[in-house]
């Protein structure tokens, strides 16, 4: 592939970096193989690039890509990740923003969705995402009566994980 | 649910935080590292099974000489050794040709479900190809055994003096071996794709469960 085109891939990866963050977050627990995740997902995205056509939204086949590696093609590896500059990070939440009770609330949520199992953790992230249920239909493969029946088992799942 | 209100709100602050980025030199080097993904191990260890018995075949035909005459000592002296020999070989092309198109219909950009599926597709032919081999090895070892037994001339006159009792103990112990070896190569398969697939294989229920 042109270096040209390298560039090009690059600028939109770095625009949208933040969707494979999020994706790592989610699946990852630490901070080496939240990057190694990272770096599966960057390269099946470029693998992929040949085939992205510029009329899907760049953004939009990340969400495909990125999920599809984190609970099918990812395995873990003992490969050294070595960064410029990359700061460890864990779900910040600020307190001027929330007040006790529902920085709490917060904490345990993340850590009820981060016990779900791996499909369930990508309805709740394309939920948290805002995308509607036909999305998640084709992102995931069933339909979207199945999208909504198993979100709202996931909701219950959430539910007795908060209040045992 | 509130609490998953709360949390969606929290998330989409959080979307636009920038304390987390890679800088394009970080991106840049990650896209030239190589790929440790299922199917990148799945298409080596095909390449692998493919390549081991086609040796293993192939040195028995080219280096051993015993091998050689006791095929001629199964099939007699005519054609049927190396027909036998051209149709494994077919076989083994077909399954390559299965392998190929399997590996080049995984993609990365079809929906979670066909993804595995296509990646489990691909698993299942080396499966057959694997299940084809034991067959035909544990068969030739079968036949082998019973060929040597009965035609070697230096062998049956030995197993001449062998009681009935004698006898029978030895096919055992040679349908142990048999057995043996082929549940040794069949559980070493197990291992490894039940190790390499079982994330993928509880994805692919789940989301096949819901269909039901």
């Amino acid at each position: 592939m042109t270096k040209e085109k390298e560039n090009e891939f690059i600028v939109l990866l770095e625009k949208h970096q933040n969707i494979v963050h999020k994706v790592c977050r989610l699946y990852t627990n630490n901070y080496n193989a939240h990057n190694d995740l990272f770096q599966e997902i960057t390269i099946q995205l470029w693998k992929a690039y040949p085939k992205f056509r510029g009329d899907a939204k760049f953004s939009t086949w990340m969400y495909r890509v990125g999920l599809n590696t984190a609970i099918t093609l990812y395995r873990k590896s003992k490969r050294k990740i070595e960064t410029q500059q990359f700061e460890a990070f864990e779900f910040k939440i600020s307190a001027e923003e929330y007040d006790n009770t529902e920085e709490e609330q917060l904490k345990l949520m993340y850590k009820a969705v981060k016990q779900l199992n791996d499909i369930d953790k990508a309805l709740v992230f394309l939920y948290l995402e805002d995308k509607n249920y036909t999305e998640i239909s084709e992102t995931l493969g069933i339909s979207e009566v199945n999208a909504r029946v198993k979100m709202n088992r996931v909701k219950k799942k959430l539910k007795t994980i908060l209040n045992p | 649910m509130d609490e998953l209100e709360l949390l969606k709100s929290h998330w989409k602050k959080e979307s636009n935080a920038t304390d987390k980025k890679f800088t394009s030199n970080d991106l840049y080097s990650m896209l030239h590292k190589k790929s440790s993904s299922i199917v990148k191990t799945l298409f080596y260890i095909s390449i692998a099974e493919l390549l081991f018995w086609i040796l293993l075949n192939g040195f028995s035909l080219i280096y051993s000489e015993s091998y050689t005459k006791s095929m001629r000592m199964i099939y007699g002296d005519g054609y049927t050794a190396e027909i036998f020999t051209a149709i494994s070989y077919a076989i083994i092309l077909v399954f390559v040709y299965l392998l190929y198109k399997s590996h080049k219909s995984i993609n990365t950009l079809d929906n979670a479900k066909k993804l595995m599926k296509s990646i489990l597709n691909t698993r299942k032919i080396i499966k057959y190809y694997v299940i084809y081999n034991l067959v035909v090895v544990s068969l030739s070892m079968v036949f082998g055994f019973y060929i040597v037994l009965h035609k070697d001339p230096n062998l049956t006159e030995n197993l001449a003096h062998f009681s009935s009792a004698q006898m029978n103990s030895l096919y055992a112990v040679l349908i142990v071996i048999t057995i043996g070896f082929t549940l040794i190569i069949w559980l070493f398969y197990k291992l490894i794709y039940g190790f390499l697939l079982k994330r993928l294989n509880r994805n692919y229920q789940e989301l096949k469960k819901l269909e039901i």
